[in-house]
């Protein structure tokens, strides 16, 4: 086993920040009242200095960017923000002098006010970015497929939502398809049906206060964005008002699976609510705002369980963090699995994750329980490895990836125990420790590269640590965003 | 007075929970969607109900553990997360006829953010906002309070977020996850928690299953001298 201690790190604090300043042309106020905190993204990357520097680097210091996602610290009222950070190419042992361990000053601002978190491709090929800008007849959605090796706009499209009022919260999540050029848009709409004035009891008063509540109504829209000819077909509007407008979306090369929940109303008859589940999963063609099938879903409801498309076709959903639903693209039939591996309950829930990978097994994750596994979709999810190892701090807290997979799926990497922090190394084959790396830091995330460069991430800044493979430190980076994913 | 929060079914837990600390909790707090990680009250609310009963802790509060990064995120995506949990409350109290609102109308709603999670105002205004207006179940009392459990100290956006919310989007709670001294149901530390500047932290987290090596899947809750979680939970106003 190797283990390291990090010697020394210039920790230049403030200098490299990304300098995530907004200024009022970059952040449009785009209409009033709730939800109103839209803005459009500054993505002109190409002429930002740091991406000029990037682009006429020539020492092949710097291979690619990877994409932040987070909440800016400077106190603005800002949502979900992504910034752009270069980071090093894997270095031999021989190079690790201190002086190799610099400060990467490449993190540039991309956008701000995203209407939803960022998703990327399966094969990480792009990164697809959503803004929303109310405008007078509506509702502009607009998508952003950025690419990762040069951190500018590769494809983008918009659709209308006619008739949306400014005061409407639009959520969008992009879904896309394995071995399809499309990318879908699940859209959904909420806006204010009525407004009138209530009485609340004050919670420390226990006085009535006098105010206006709100009432909404959400259902849901499907946009598709081509990515070859850059065209958007939609909006198809579907009738599932009254719905919640959280759902789960996954495709397979020809069609969009999508779980939504009718929202449970005061007047439902008895029958209605001793239904276990209010959800229904529908079936569109790729490009289509017509389900061709649309059947009641089992519990539970769909909104931010993992979930995955299968080398068949078939749709995975890890829900409960124990169990699998594998869902027949075909006929909507769902089949329950267990991983016996999560199936202990613990008091406090735990992130989860599940991805499959290139020889179609897939990779699950469960830190909170200390354990990861490797599993055969093709064989019921049969565990053919199984890794533990001692529970990292934070183990639901953001970014949910804390362990991740060597490309060639030998070595599996994750954050290191609550106690001592630092990152470890295991081979999966054996499930021992093979590699680990501390200097007292904890980390809260772990991301890989395509080039197998590890990044983990910190509170304070530097908030951006890379490590090479065999966890030897690369370098760091600052960044104003309080760091929630990366992509 | 002490009670449970539990990731698991309380018809599962209660009984290993009572012989590890001999008594009964005062209230348990469980997990609503939108928890995609967690056992979810609102999947069988009839028998976690029966559960809480027979564990003569007929008090339930309740928490909702989104994917933490959306936290971090739009108006949109806190929106549609309370909206999700408001109705995972109501098809609840819908399932269990005996699941009644607190006698004082007031059921404290838990957004969980766990400490490496950053929460940003745009997510939380609207979440917030959306539980406190939320007309329940069409009663016209709006019961629902938001309230936020976090870790105060964290160098992470929580505090921070929720000091600048204003009106019904200020939080009614803070339940606080540490210090973390451990202790037991029936002999909790003195009171200790760690607070947010803006508001009254009510709820303390001071033992956790992990970190105390607690055989039993939960964790321990203390109320704040002089407050009563039970009075902020749905209660069971007889078995189900």
């Amino acid at each position: 086993m190797r283990s390291r201690m990090r010697v020394s790190t210039d920790r230049r604090r403030g200098a490299g920040r990304d300098g995530f300043r907004v200024g009022r042309r970059e952040v449009l106020t785009g209409s009033v009242g709730t939800g109103a905190l839209l803005a459009l993204p500054n993505l002109n990357l190409g002429s930002h200095p740091a991406a000029k520097r990037h682009a006429a680097d020539s020492s092949g210091t710097f291979g690619r960017y990877t994409f932040v996602y987070g909440t800016p610290d400077l106190g603005k009222d800002l949502a979900g923000s992504l910034v752009a950070a270069s980071y090093p190419a894997p270095k031999t042992a021989s190079v690790l002098s201190p002086a190799a361990i610099t400060m990467s000053p490449r993190t540039i601002p991309v956008a701000v006010n995203l209407a939803a978190t960022p998703v990327s491709s399966p094969d990480q090929a792009v990164t697809a970015v959503a803004t929303v800008e109310m405008t007078r007849d509506g509702a502009k959605v607009k998508m952003v497929l950025l690419d990762p090796a040069t951190a500018k706009v590769a494809r983008q499209g918009s659709v209308t939502l006619d008739g949306v009022p400014a005061d409407a919260n639009i959520l969008v999540t992009p879904v896309f398809a394995p071995d399809s050029e499309v990318v879908s848009l699940v859209l959904a709409i909420t806006r204010p049906v009525t407004r009138r004035p209530v009485h609340k009891v004050h919670p420390l008063t226990g006085k009535p206060v006098p105010r206006l509540a709100t009432t909404w109504r959400s259902h849901h829209a499907l946009a598709y964005f081509d990515q070859r000819t850059e065209a958007m077909t939609g909006p198809f509007y579907l009738d599932d008002e009254p719905s919640l407008a959280l759902s789960t979306a996954a495709a397979s090369g020809s069609e969009l699976l999508l779980w939504t929940t009718r929202e449970p109303q005061p007047g439902d008859p008895a029958a209605v609510r001793a239904q276990a589940s209010l959800s229904r999963l529908s079936v569109f063609p790729l490009g289509s705002g017509k389900a061709r099938l649309s059947v009641p879903a089992p519990a539970p409801w769909p909104g931010g369980e993992p979930v995955a498309t299968l080398p068949s076709g078939d749709i995975a959903r890890l829900v409960r963090g124990s169990g699998v639903q594998v869902c027949s693209v075909s006929t909507g039939d769902v089949t329950e699995l267990t991983v016996a591996a999560f199936s202990q309950v613990r008091s406090r829930p735990s992130a989860v994750t599940m991805q499959i990978r290139p020889d179609g097994t897939a990779f699950l994750t469960k830190p909170g329980s200390g354990v990861a596994v490797i599993a055969d979709p093709a064989d019921s999810f049969r565990t053919s490895a199984e890794i533990r190892f001692p529970p990292p701090a934070s183990p639901l807290g953001a970014p949910w990836s804390k362990a991740v997979l060597s490309a060639e799926g030998e070595t599996m990497y994750v954050l290191g125990p609550a106690s001592s922090g630092g990152l470890s190394a295991y081979e999966v084959s054996s499930g021992k420790l093979t590699a680990s790396y501390t200097e007292g830091s904890h980390y809260y995330g772990l991301h890989q590269m395509p080039d197998g460069t590890l990044l983990a991430v910190q509170p304070q800044n530097p908030r951006l640590a890379f490590f090479a493979p065999d966890l030897s430190p690369l370098g760091a980076s600052d960044t104003d965003l309080y760091v929630s994913a990366i992509f | 007075m002490t009670g449970y929060d539990t990731a698991g079914p309380i018809q599962d837990t209660y009984q290993s929970a009572y012989d590890e600390f001999g008594a009964s909790p005062d209230y348990w707090i469980r997990y609503f969607h939108p928890s995609p990680a967690a056992d979810l009250f609102n999947d069988g609310a009839v028998a976690e109900s029966i559960g809480a009963w027979e564990s003569g802790g007929g008090f339930v509060g309740c928490i909702s553990a989104p994917v933490q990064s959306r936290l971090s995120g739009s108006a949109a995506e806190g929106q549609a997360d309370a909206q999700a949990f408001a109705a995972a409350l109501l098809s609840a109290y819908h399932a269990v006829y005996p699941l009644e609102l607190p006698a004082n109308n007031q059921l404290y709603c838990w957004l969980d953010q766990e400490y490496s999670t950053s929460l940003s105002p745009a997510y939380w205004n609207a979440w917030a906002n959306y539980i406190a207006e939320r007309d329940f179940d069409g009663l016209g009392t709006y019961p629902l309070y938001p309230c936020l459990y976090c870790d105060p100290y964290s160098p992470y956006p929580n505090c921070t977020t929720i000091a600048k919310s204003k009106g019904v989007n200020v939080p009614s709670a803070i339940w606080s996850s540490e210090p973390e001294p451990c202790g037991s149901l029936t002999k909790p530390p003195h009171w200790n928690a760690d607070r947010c500047a803006t508001v009254p932290t009510r709820l303390w987290q001071f033992g956790e299953q992990n970190a105390c090596n607690f055989s039993a899947n939960v964790d321990l809750d203390a109320d704040a001298p002089g407050f009563v979680t039970a009075d902020y939970c749905f209660r069971l106003a007889s078995k189900p």
